[in-house]
């Protein structure tokens, strides 16, 4: 089929159609955004520039542009236009599976579990406008989804914030392999980060003979008997090869390190990503792609917290070890900027406006901002794949823009429009600043007003039952509740919890924990339905997978 | 060398943001990292009691120490120009010590869902942060065997680190030391204590019987593997031209493992109690054309000890601990001197994190319960352990041209009293008690925070 196609002619039309589908249905309107201060970014800055915007593409960028009669102008009055932003870190989209339940090891469980190296995601995606409109909102239009647990998760799609996700939303699939160092669950092999790292080995090495091995057949199958098909090794085979770049989840220095060891030895054209542990492992670095989270982690969540134990005058409770280590953690990307790598930046995995606060957190703390606005732009293109459709302010280039009152990331731009696939989306005014509430950053936004009415009310004491592998467990949520935000603590017998990022979304409560076992930190996410005085839901527990959870209001 | 260095380099230039700070807190290394040792020094360790673990105690003896390695060793030696002295006045000086079974610094011990994990890898898993580590250079370790547990008969591949304390985790790694692998008998393996969960299959093998057929079974197909991999190479060297290139066999990385064991270039620590299965492991070995390297925990190597010296095989034992499951119910604190006595290679081992701290003090009880002579002892924890890791030519004792690996005590190490004043490594000070945050210290520190005014400028110290 592929040969009749190619001697036809057809492949490479198929190639691009698979890169960008070709644009059948208007994609809105001829725009000339006029009077704009545009940041290019790969291009420098054109002040008092116009943009021409037409089916989709920018077709015209500079200060001379001619305005043809039936364009929309839109006088920017001054304004900043930059290149919408895209998240390589994104779960967006992606329909939730049940986790493999500890008990069900073996078979079938196994592979479920571990190998997903064929997973293709474009071929999943669902999401409501309203998510797309959030991430959209923030800046954010386009991002790479795939899911972020398990080992090998399947083939990456960049996808465009439009208003659906439908075929038209897809720039780019697959984008890469992910792999991620979590294992599915715990009693089938691979059952630790151990088996894990030697399931992946071994499936490469797997993969290249299964190249090879097909190769000799579909060439002269005469005379060579038929090797089995197996279609996740199948999609290894281009992985192996260097053909399809491998995205490893990577955030720990240890990881880093691991991920590049990989590579190595298995000739991968590797990209890291979160990387947030990169300033430890800067000697690694050359020669991976980077994609480095601004998901800040905490300081007792960082390699080199424990030594700790060993600095001499180290008062037990200091506060001033903590906020340097804040500090040190959240120079990584400046850290990295000025040890010349080059990196893409993205949420790792937060809501769009959490992305956004956090890519000024990294602002603050000595990344130049145009550095940081490549970063999430058109280095996230490089490393997608797509650096020529997308990322930039350049003619041809697909027309995803943010329109800002202010050089966007500095500290008073707020957007006003947003352009993905040349449509234009006009944001509402931002609300008046309220005194007492904190600009946007953090986790626990509090909702509009509107959504607070919506919101159940949790506040109270619950009995929370988890229902974990080991056993029921009970503990005590005493929950104060603000609006779509919540505080408070989780009580067991492991001792007692602050509540972190609780929210509230309708009749949805999310909350997170962090426990501390012998010096080890984990945390357990806990996401559920509240009707009137219950509430049940699923705890995620990092590598240990997930399990139920119910909980009652006391009286 | 070279990478180590480098890591060393970048680990002392990351910027230490934020040294100021009000609450007493300041290290010139920054808050995610500790100060790392200069390396290279030319360093004399002067009028000390030299335990050499080789041959006997020198007494007011010097150690010289150049570019990480011993020099010189014994009395009346000059010390060389330049050299930074250590006082070793009233002091103690013997090896580093060397636990031969450590689970520590790994974030990962069992990969217990099959019967044989040979291709997991402990190497894959360290981390180089735990406070553990550090407890261990103040007991006076400098070198471990990380063991994967003992769930499965065939487990994952060891690693044996020096404790570093500060480098990275790659730089820790023992550089040449001979690769091994953790092997497992007895209860752990019939999952005796760990039945299965509910809707989980019972794992194979659960009886003794089982565990020896199923090693059997193993090493039966690294042979037929490696006999396919001669096959390949053969035919590909002697193709003819025009002919296609012969497919290879699928790379297997568990039977990777056990031809390596079978070559003799993995070394097998395997995890025993009872005599009869000590017996069963030795003669399977012998059977295929192996050495076992050591036994570990070997409670009841007493019985056998004729067996296991006869075989060339280390044994690595716990000094007195005993009766804590069924299979450990002829443990006796003599095991370790009367296989010595034998002619067995004796390690004491700690198989835990606090034990490792106070190894000294197991040895000690070689001598008290089963009359070991202090040199017998010291071996225990030094010579010995570097013996059956392979690694004896680099480390183990206080001989010229051995890496300068070495504890201080304060006084006899075998003394209750003792305790380590100071830890090197490759002639770098990793543990020194003066700069070290003790118990003391922080418990001065909890009191003067007490008294302190609560806006007051001073720090705690």
């Amino acid at each position: 089929m592929a040969s009749r196609l190619l001697r036809l002619g057809l492949l490479p039309l198929l190639l691009v159609a698979t890169l960008r589908p070709v644009v059948v249905q208007a994609q809105g309107e001829t725009w000339a955004l006029t009077n704009a201060r545009i940041e290019t970014v790969t291009r420098g800055v054109i002040e008092g520039g116009t943009i021409l915007v037409r089916d989709g593409l920018i077709v015209a960028v500079g200060t001379q542009v001619s305005i043809p009669a039936s364009a929309v102008v839109l006088d920017l009055g001054g304004k900043t236009i930059s290149p919408g932003l895209i998240d390589l870190t994104s779960t967006l989209g992606i329909p939730p599976r049940p986790a493999p339940q500890p008990g069900q090891g073996g078979g079938q469980g196994a592979s479920d579990g571990a190998m997903q190296a064929a997973r293709m995601f474009a071929d999943e995606l669902e999401a409501s406008g309203e998510t797309l409109r959030r991430s959209r909102e923030a800046g954010v239009t386009a991002v790479l989804v795939a899911s972020d647990r398990g080992l090998f998760r399947g083939l990456s799609a960049l996808v465009a914030m439009r208003d659906t996700l439908d075929a038209l939303a897809i720039i780019k699939s697959p984008v890469a392999e992910h792999v991620g160092y979590q294992s599915g669950g715990f009693s089938s092999y691979p059952g630790s980060l151990l088996g894990v790292i030697s399931f992946q080995r071994q499936a490469f090495y797997d993969a290249a003979r299964y190249g090879l091995v097909m190769d000799r057949w579909r060439s002269n199958p005469r005379g060579v008997s038929r090797p089995e098909y197996d279609s996740q090794l199948e999609a290894l085979v281009p992985v192996v090869r260097g053909e399809l770049p491998t995205f490893v989840a990577a955030t720990k220095e240890n990881e880093i390190r691991r991920a590049v060891r990989l590579g190595k030895e298995h000739n991968l054209r590797l990209t890291l990503l979160g990387a947030e542990e990169a300033w430890r492992a800067i000697d690694v670095l050359p020669g991976s792609g980077v994609v480095v989270s601004v998901d800040f982690p905490r300081p007792n969540q960082v390699t080199g917290w424990g030594f700790g134990g060993a600095i001499p005058s180290l008062p037990i409770d200091s506060t001033g070890r903590e906020e340097a280590a804040r500090k040190m953690i959240e120079r990584n990307p400046a850290t990295l900027h000025d040890a010349g790598i080059p990196f893409a930046l993205a949420s790792g995995g937060t809501r769009a406006s959490d992305f956004v606060a956090n890519l000024k957190k990294a602002i603050a703390a000595g990344l130049p901002r145009e550095v940081a606005l490549a970063g999430a732009t058109v280095r996230a293109a490089e490393l997608a794949g797509v650096s020529s459709a997308l990322g930039s302010v350049e003619v041809g280039k697909i027309a995803n823009l943010i329109v800002s009152s202010a050089p966007f990331l500095s500290d008073s731009a707020t957007i006003s429009d947003v352009f993905v696939d040349g449509v234009r989306y006009v944001l509402p005014p931002p609300p008046p600043r309220r005194s007492t509430a904190n600009s946007a950053s953090g986790r626990g936004r509090a909702g509009s007003a509107a959504g607070d009415t919506a919101n159940v009310q949790f506040g109270g004491a619950w009995t929370i039952v988890t229902n974990s592998p080991q056993g029921d467990s009970e503990s005590t949520l005493t929950v104060t509740q603000e609006g779509a935000v919540f505080s408070g603590t989780m009580v067991s017998q492991l001792g007692s919890s602050a509540i972190e990022g609780g929210r509230i979304e309708g009749t949805k409560a999310s909350w997170t924990i962090t426990l501390d076992f012998g010096g080890q930190s984990f945390s357990l996410t806990y996401a559920g339905e509240v009707s009137g005085t219950r509430i049940s839901g699923t705890v995620t527990a990092g590598e240990f997978g997930s399990f139920t959870f119910t909980g009652e209001k006391r009286p | 060398m070279t990478r180590t260095l480098i890591a060393a380099l970048l680990v002392i230039t990351i910027p230490a943001a934020g040294q100021q700070t009000t609450d007493g807190w300041d290290s010139d290394a920054g808050p995610l990292a500790v100060a790392i040792p200069p390396a290279g020094r030319l360093v004399a360790i002067t009028n000390a009691t030299i335990m050499t673990a080789s041959h006997g105690t020198i007494n007011n003896g010097t150690i010289i120490i150049r570019d990480g390695k011993i020099t010189a060793v014994g009395p009346n030696l000059t010390v060389p120009q330049g050299a930074e002295i250590i006082d070793g006045t009233g002091r103690y000086v013997t090896p580093g010590i060397i636990d031969a079974h450590s689970h520590s610094m790994a974030e990962g011990i069992n990969e217990g869902t099959l019967s044989s994990t040979a291709m997991v890898r402990i190497e894959d898993v360290l981390i180089q942060d735990r406070t553990s580590i550090y407890r261990q250079l103040a007991g006076g370790v400098t070198t471990l065997n990380i063991l994967h547990g003992s769930a499965n008969a065939i487990g994952g591949q060891n690693a044996v680190v020096k404790l570093r304390w500060g480098l990275p985790v790659d730089s820790m790694l023992f550089e040449g030391a001979p690769p091994g692998i953790k092997f497992a008998l007895g209860e752990n393996v019939r999952r005796t204590n760990n039945p299965p969960r509910a809707g989980q299959d019972r794992r194979y093998p659960f009886t003794r019987m089982g565990v020896e057929q199923f090693i059997r079974e193993r090493f039966t197909r690294a042979q037929e593997y490696r006999a396919a991999w001669q096959a390949y190479d053969a035919a590909r060297s002697n193709l003819r031209r025009g002919e296609a290139q012969p497919i290879p066999p699928r790379r297997d990385l568990e039977l990777d493992a056990l031809v390596e064991v079978l070559e003799g270039k993995r070394l097998v620590h395997a995890h025993s109690y009872r005599s009869d299965e000590i017996y069963m492991l030795l003669k399977v070995a012998k059977d295929f054309g192996f050495r076992i390297a050591s036994l570990q925990h070997v409670l009841e190597g007493y019985k056998v000890a004729d067996e296991i010296a006869a075989a060339g095989t280390g044994a690595s034992t716990f000094a007195d601990s005993w009766a804590y499951k069924l299979e450990a119910w002829d443990a006796i604190p003599f095991n370790a001197a009367l296989m010595a006595d034998r002619g067995v290679r004796v390690s004491i081992n700690s198989d835990s994190d606090e034990r490792a701290r106070r190894l000294y003090q197991e040895a000690a009880k070689a001598i008290k319960y089963g009359g070991a002579s202090e040199e017998e002892a010291l071996k225990m924890i030094t010579l010995n352990a570097a013996w059956q890791l392979g690694i004896d030519d680099r480390v183990g004792s206080i001989d010229v041209g051995k890496d300068a690996d070495l504890a201080i005590f304060n006084g006899h190490p075998f003394s209750p009293a003792a305790r380590v004043e100071m830890t090197l490594i490759d002639g770098r000070t990793f543990f020194d008690r003066q700069t070290a945050p003790t118990l003391d210290r922080l418990m001065r520190e909890i009191e003067q925070s007490k008294q302190a005014v609560p806006d007051s400028e001073e720090g705690s110290r």
